[in-house]
């Protein structure tokens, strides 16, 4: 059984006024646990407003969300349980820190699930770990960290509340190169060593394609394509006509195919590029 | 929630409310609400609704919208009634209960006094709706402008009106947003008594106020990049001028306001 799932899920900003807009429709996705998904689309295809509705922030116009196959709107308490179920960290989360210190900040989650003290010191150094926060930060006020760190505090304070989901909106939007790659670094590896399943938006085709274990593509408002990095990236044109692009590599593969070089197309990381070159160059008489 | 609140909000358009001169229509409200004190019998009340119905149906703002902004005021409409019905003993008595007697005065009172709030909140919704904020300030920088002999700068003020009209929806998305981004990390915030419910804003005030600060300094400092010094010698984009669909509006006013004179000086007055 999916541990999350949408079912018809339609949603309408601005209902009954002049400004109805209809961002999700008739959505059906299901995410099995332990997954790492990656969910890309235009802007203003409805991501954002997807994973919302996954942790109960909104409420669907019509369809249901299931999280381990019950309606996370049944009742209050559902909804309340679903919000520490599934962890979501908003684009720019930067901007929700308030405390005065980064450890009261990140500790601000545990602290609303009514944990106590030690059990709350133990998930901010274990979120703090992941995302490489030094301990000498943690006395620090948040608002005098640069914009990078602000973000890493920011995902630590989601990410110390354990939740079995994990959503992160577009968690590398704005950083340079070097900290787009840390922090999905970070994120693979929060992912694989704990289990958890994480979805996470991405406007970058490279960093789906390195760290995702299937892909979700969110168009005008509808799921219009699902599946493993290869099944998605596959579809070239599709995609471009989407307003999408597929990895940077893989279109030096096509590019090469394209001009009479023999190749596989299906390259999506450096790993596999690199293999590929590789053979390419023995199977030319090359030697190492 | 808090996006529900569609007073002061603007809904572009094309009608003739809408094309009116701003400046016109700031007057035209000024005047209305101030016969609306004035009217003193159910005759000009009802030419003042009758006005009020026409500019509604020109202006094709949906029904629904009119009602929407109405809604805070159903509690102080209901309030004002049942203390007008029940305080005054004029006419005849419909219905006794000890004390208390519900009189035809009191009933006519209690209507009179409805359909004037409503009127009221109406008109300046209508204004709202139909002008969008620069207009509204520039019209009132224009309306204003001979105080600058006294040294009042007119200017400054509407500047600063434009600038606090323009960052309301900003600033009620930004709250959305955290509040969302809060409740998402765990707080509660509808639930709880009021000292509770105020210590669980402190996330979202805090976070609100570094980014309108923050905000404030970036617009300060994109403004003078772009050599804004005030008022002194600044020409306008827009232009305001009267067309002839002003005036006609303002004839058609002036025989409401005509009408309402007469009605109020010959018919018995209700209050
Ligand atoms: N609070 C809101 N009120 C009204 N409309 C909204 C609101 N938030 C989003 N929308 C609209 O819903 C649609 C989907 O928005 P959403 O934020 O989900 O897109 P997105 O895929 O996350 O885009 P991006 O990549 O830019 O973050 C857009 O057309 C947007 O204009
Ligand atoms: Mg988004």
């Amino acid at each position: 059984m999916p541990i999350l799932e949408t079912q018809n899920l339609t949603y309408v900003y601005g209902e009954g006024t002049p400004f109805r807009i209809e961002a999700l429709k008739n959505v059906n996705i299901s995410i099995e646990k332990g997954e790492l998904v990656g969910v890309i689309g235009h802007t203003g295809s409805g991501k954002s407003t997807l994973m919302q509705h996954l942790n109960g922030l909104l409420k669907p116009t019509s369809g249901k969300v299931l999280l381990g196959g019950e309606d996370i709107h049944a009742s209050k308490e559902a909804t309340r349980a679903a919000r520490f179920r599934v962890g979501l960290c908003f684009q720019y989360p930067e901007y929700q820190l308030f405390e005065s210190t980064v450890y009261k900040d990140i500790a601000f989650g545990p602290r609303n699930m009514g944990l106590n003290e030690t059990e709350i010191r133990e998930r901010v150094q274990r979120a703090a770990e992941f995302l490489e926060i030094r301990s000498d930060w943690m006395d620090k006020s948040p608002f005098d960290l640069s914009g990078g760190e602000k973000r890493r505090v920011a995902i630590a304070g989601v990410m110390a509340m354990q939740p079995e989901i994990l959503i992160l909106d577009e968690p590398t939007a704005g950083l340079d190169p070097r900290g787009r790659d840390r922090i999905t670094d970070m994120i693979c590896k929060y992912g694989l060593s704990t289990g958890s399943t994480v979805l996470v938006v991405s406007h970058s085709m490279d960093d789906v394609a390195s760290f995702a274990s299937r892909i979700l593509v969110m168009d005008h408002g509808q799921n219009v394509l699902g599946g493993t990095v290869d099944e998605v990236f596959r579809q070239v044109d599709k995609l471009v006509s989407m307003g999408l692009d597929v990895p940077q590599l893989t279109k030096i593969f096509l590019r090469l195919q394209a001009s009479g070089v023999s190749v596989r197309t299906d390259i999506y990381t450096l790993a596999q590029a690199k293999r590929e070159l590789l053979r390419l160059f023995f199977e030319k008489g090359g030697t190492a | 929630m808090i996006k529900d609140i569609t007073i002061g909000q603007y809904f572009p358009g094309n009608s003739l409310v809408h094309k009116l001169d701003p400046r016109a229509k700031l007057v035209l409200t000024f005047v209305y609400i101030l016969l609306i004190f004035l009217c003193k019998n159910f005759v000009s009340l009802g030419i003042l609704v009758a006005y009020l119905l026409v500019s509604v149906l020109l202006s094709r703002i949906s029904v629904r919208m009119i009602l929407k902004s109405l809604k805070p005021i159903v509690i102080l409409v209901c309030i004002t009634s049942v203390l007008q019905i029940f305080y005054n003993s004029d006419g005849t008595v419909l219905w006794e209960l000890g004390k208390f007697k519900l009189t035809t005065g009191g009933v006519f009172m209690a209507l009179f006094t409805t359909v004037r709030i409503i009127a009221l909140v109406t008109a300046s919704a209508l204004l709202t709706y139909t002008t969008s904020p620069t207009l509204l300030t520039d019209a009132i920088e224009r309306l204003f402008s001979p105080l600058k002999r006294v040294h009042i700068n007119v200017h400054s003020i509407a500047m600063m009106m434009t600038i606090a009209l323009r960052f309301i929806p900003t600033l009620i998305d930004e709250v959305d947003k955290i509040m969302s981004a809060q409740k998402a990390r765990g707080a509660d915030l509808d639930t709880g008594g009021i000292v509770q419910r105020g210590k669980a804003l402190i996330p979202v005030f805090v976070p609100l106020f570094v980014s309108a600060f923050t905000r404030a300094y970036d617009l300060a400092f994109a403004m003078e990049c772009r050599c804004y010094r005030g008022g002194e010698g600044r020409t306008r984009l827009r232009v305001m001028r009267l067309r002839a669909r002003d005036y006609i509006v303002f004839l058609v006013t002036a025989v409401c306001v005509a009408g309402i004179a007469v009605a109020n000086r010959l018919l018995p007055a209700v209050i």
